[in-house]
């Protein structure tokens, strides 16, 4: 491999993992956001965020009603934060009493949302893609789609909304205070409930945005959105799972690292290359990989 | 925690049962023989969808211990399960070898298997670790289908030899299944009552006096992980004898949730009737209720949400009022 051939190639794969790393990353804020605040890993987000893309897919592409594709989002936000709001009444009784068994119930909670897109939109493998115009251009090496663009902008938004609200809003700050010492906020009257129940919604949220954005790459059927959640998960042990600039910063680097590793090594060992990540992010950096740089703060 | 509780339940429970445990030891001894005597009036379809039970009860088996000893969850015992079956396979394909020298064999590759698998996160708590096994129950179709040339791909192996030639295939099936199931469970009544059995619990009780009489969390972490991953092993193998061929179809993302949620229905019980209630769940559903296919999800996810609040919940109506419970 020629020096030059390397350069030529490095960027496109360097651009490409950066937007698709966006993505992992937004996924991976709404899994922090919950486990910070309820210390209950969510492992019905990546089904919530299925039965959500696939509910747009049905709304707008006449197999259930042929809406506009922006009222079809609006229907399917609301679902999504209703069965998110639905999800946590479930797990209530016991959140306080073990992350564990909390931890369990959002997966029998992941096999009835899984159950119920296998129900009504059957096996199939679906395209959705987003109502964008067509255009790129080059920059150097690289090519800039719309596509690139809309991800870009979407997440720099979504990031940004969200610090707003967690840095500037008493919400936000409820929010840092109960994943700092939940107790202490008990003491002084903040009620739990409803910082657990703004974390679940933006996780909802958040996961219906990273699906919506990811399944033009591929396509969308029952399986593809759970598994695209494998990649959020990396990024979020990645940021060592309670630091949403880690998760953030993770889901980019996971992002590079899979192009990379699919355009060097192996395209067909991408799950077996996310688990080595994760194994070897525990074993050498189990508070993450971005421990020393930024700490430990919201 | 509720499950130190549960440890503490489960240790006054065996004192304070007192006259109560040979009512239960024969009601156990009586299932044991009418398993046993099954065959005379049973056959084919029921002694093999059986025999799975068995295997599948073992499955269970091992994530419970999981549960129970470590209070860690796993949804990638799948992986361990595959490995021991395709072990056996690989073994009878390339050596040309039975069971009989595979089971150990898987048994033990098994145990390094999870050895190497919990070391990394050993200082952590269970929850990376359940997010570990999320990544290692998706990464297993793909290893199994990349590896072709040991694995044989998407077709998989065929699993041919006897371990007793001369007996019939069904027999030899259902009986070593159930042997084996009967062994470990004997084998983890007696761990519960030995000194390393005592040692992981209390490393998960009461971690600081554990600490203080030289057993770490990191090694009983590491230790009960690697048990289970043994037994999962075996029970892997005996699957793959049990159905005479593996395949990836059998080994997809959600079998390893699959084997959790026979654990969460079982109680994480780690009695011969508890595993057989877990293994009977997730073997006979899926083959009883072929017809409703979609259903099998959701009423899957419907047990464990149900079995897990009304296990963890305790006196439910302490929410209902104020909505806050602590």
């Amino acid at each position: 491999m020629s020096v030059a051939g390397f350069i030529r190639d490095i960027l496109p794969l360097l651009w490409s993992g950066l937007i698709s790393g966006c993505l992992y990353g937004v996924g991976a804020l709404g899994l922090v956001m919950v486990f910070k605040s309820s210390r209950v890993v969510n492992f019905s987000h990546g089904n919530l965020a299925c039965l959500g893309a696939f509910v747009v897919y049905g709304f707008s592409s006449g197999s259930l009603l042929s809406l506009s594709w922006g009222s079809a989002v609006a229907l399917a936000l609301g679902i999504a934060a209703a069965i998110a709001v639905m999800s946590y009444a479930l797990i209530a009784p016991i959140v306080f009493k073990s992350d564990l068994a909390s931890t369990i119930a959002t997966l029998g909670v992941g096999l009835i949302l899984q159950g119920a897109v296998q129900l009504v939109f059957g096996a199939d493998i679906v395209n959705l893609d987003l109502p964008l115009p067509r255009f790129s251009f080059s920059l150097g090496a690289i090519r800039v789609s719309s596509y690139d663009l809309a991800v870009l902008v979407v997440t720099l938004a979504i990031v940004g909304g969200l610090f707003v609200i967690i840095e500037r809003t008493k919400l936000g700050v409820a929010f840092r205070a109960v994943s700092t010492n939940p107790f202490a906020c008990e003491v002084c009257g903040l009620n739990l409930r409803s910082v657990h129940l703004f974390s679940w919604l933006a996780g909802a949220v958040l996961g219906l945005v990273a699906a919506l954005l990811i399944v033009p790459t591929t396509f969308l059927s029952s399986t593809t959105v759970p598994s695209f959640m494998l990649q959020a998960f990396t990024a979020a042990v990645v940021g060592g799972f309670s630091s949403l600039p880690g998760a953030a910063v993770g889901g980019v680097l996971v992002g590079i690292a899979m192009n990379l590793f699919s355009f060097y090594v192996s395209p067909e060992f991408m799950n077996t290359f996310l688990l080595g990540v994760i194994l070897l992010t525990l074993n050498f950096f189990p508070n993450g990989l971005l421990e020393r740089a930024i700490g430990g703060r919201v | 925690m509720a499950v130190s509780d549960l440890a503490h339940a489960s240790k006054t429970g065996v004192s304070a049962r007192g006259g109560h445990v040979d009512i239960a030891r024969l009601s156990v001894l009586a299932l044991v023989v009418a398993l046993s005597l099954l065959p005379l009036l049973a056959g084919g379809f029921l002694l093999y969808s059986l025999s799975l039970c068995f295997a599948n009860a073992l499955a269970v088996l091992s994530v419970s211990m999981l549960v129970r000893y470590g209070g860690e969850v796993s949804i990638g015992h799948s992986f361990f399960v595959a490995f021991g079956a395709y072990a056996v396979a690989i073994v009878e394909h390339r050596l040309g070898l039975s069971i009989a020298a595979s089971l150990p064999l898987a048994t033990l590759l098994g145990a390094a298997a999870g050895f190497v698998f919990a070391f990394p996160s050993r200082r952590l708590s269970g929850i990376y670790l359940a997010v570990a096994t999320m990544a290692l129950a998706l990464a297993l179709p793909e290893i199994l289908i990349g590896f072709e040339k040991f694995t044989g791909g998407f077709e998989g192996l065929y699993i041919a030899q006897d371990l007793i030639p001369g007996i019939p295939k069904a027999l030899q099936r259902y009986y070593v299944a159930l042997a084996v199931l009967g062994l470990v469970c004997l084998a983890l009544a007696h761990f519960r009552r030995s000194a390393q059995g005592l040692a992981l619990l209390m490393a998960q009780a009461q971690p600081r006096a554990a600490e203080a009489i030289g057993i770490t969390r990191s090694w009983a972490r590491v230790s009960i992980f690697t048990l289970s991953a043994a037994v999962a092993a075996l029970a892997g193998a005996l699957t793959g004898f049990a159905s005479s061929t593996v395949s990836p179809n059998s080994f997809t993302f959600f079998s390893g949730v699959f084997l959790l949620v026979g654990s969460v229905v079982s109680l994480n019980g780690l009695s011969l009737p508890a595993a057989l209630v877990g293994g009977a769940f997730i073997t006979l559903v899926p083959t009883y209720l072929a017809q409703a296919g979609d259903w099998v999800p959701i009423l899957y996810g419907v047990a464990l949400v149900v079995v897990t609040l009304v296990a963890n919940a305790g006196d439910l109506r302490r929410f209902l009022p104020r909505g806050r419970g602590r």
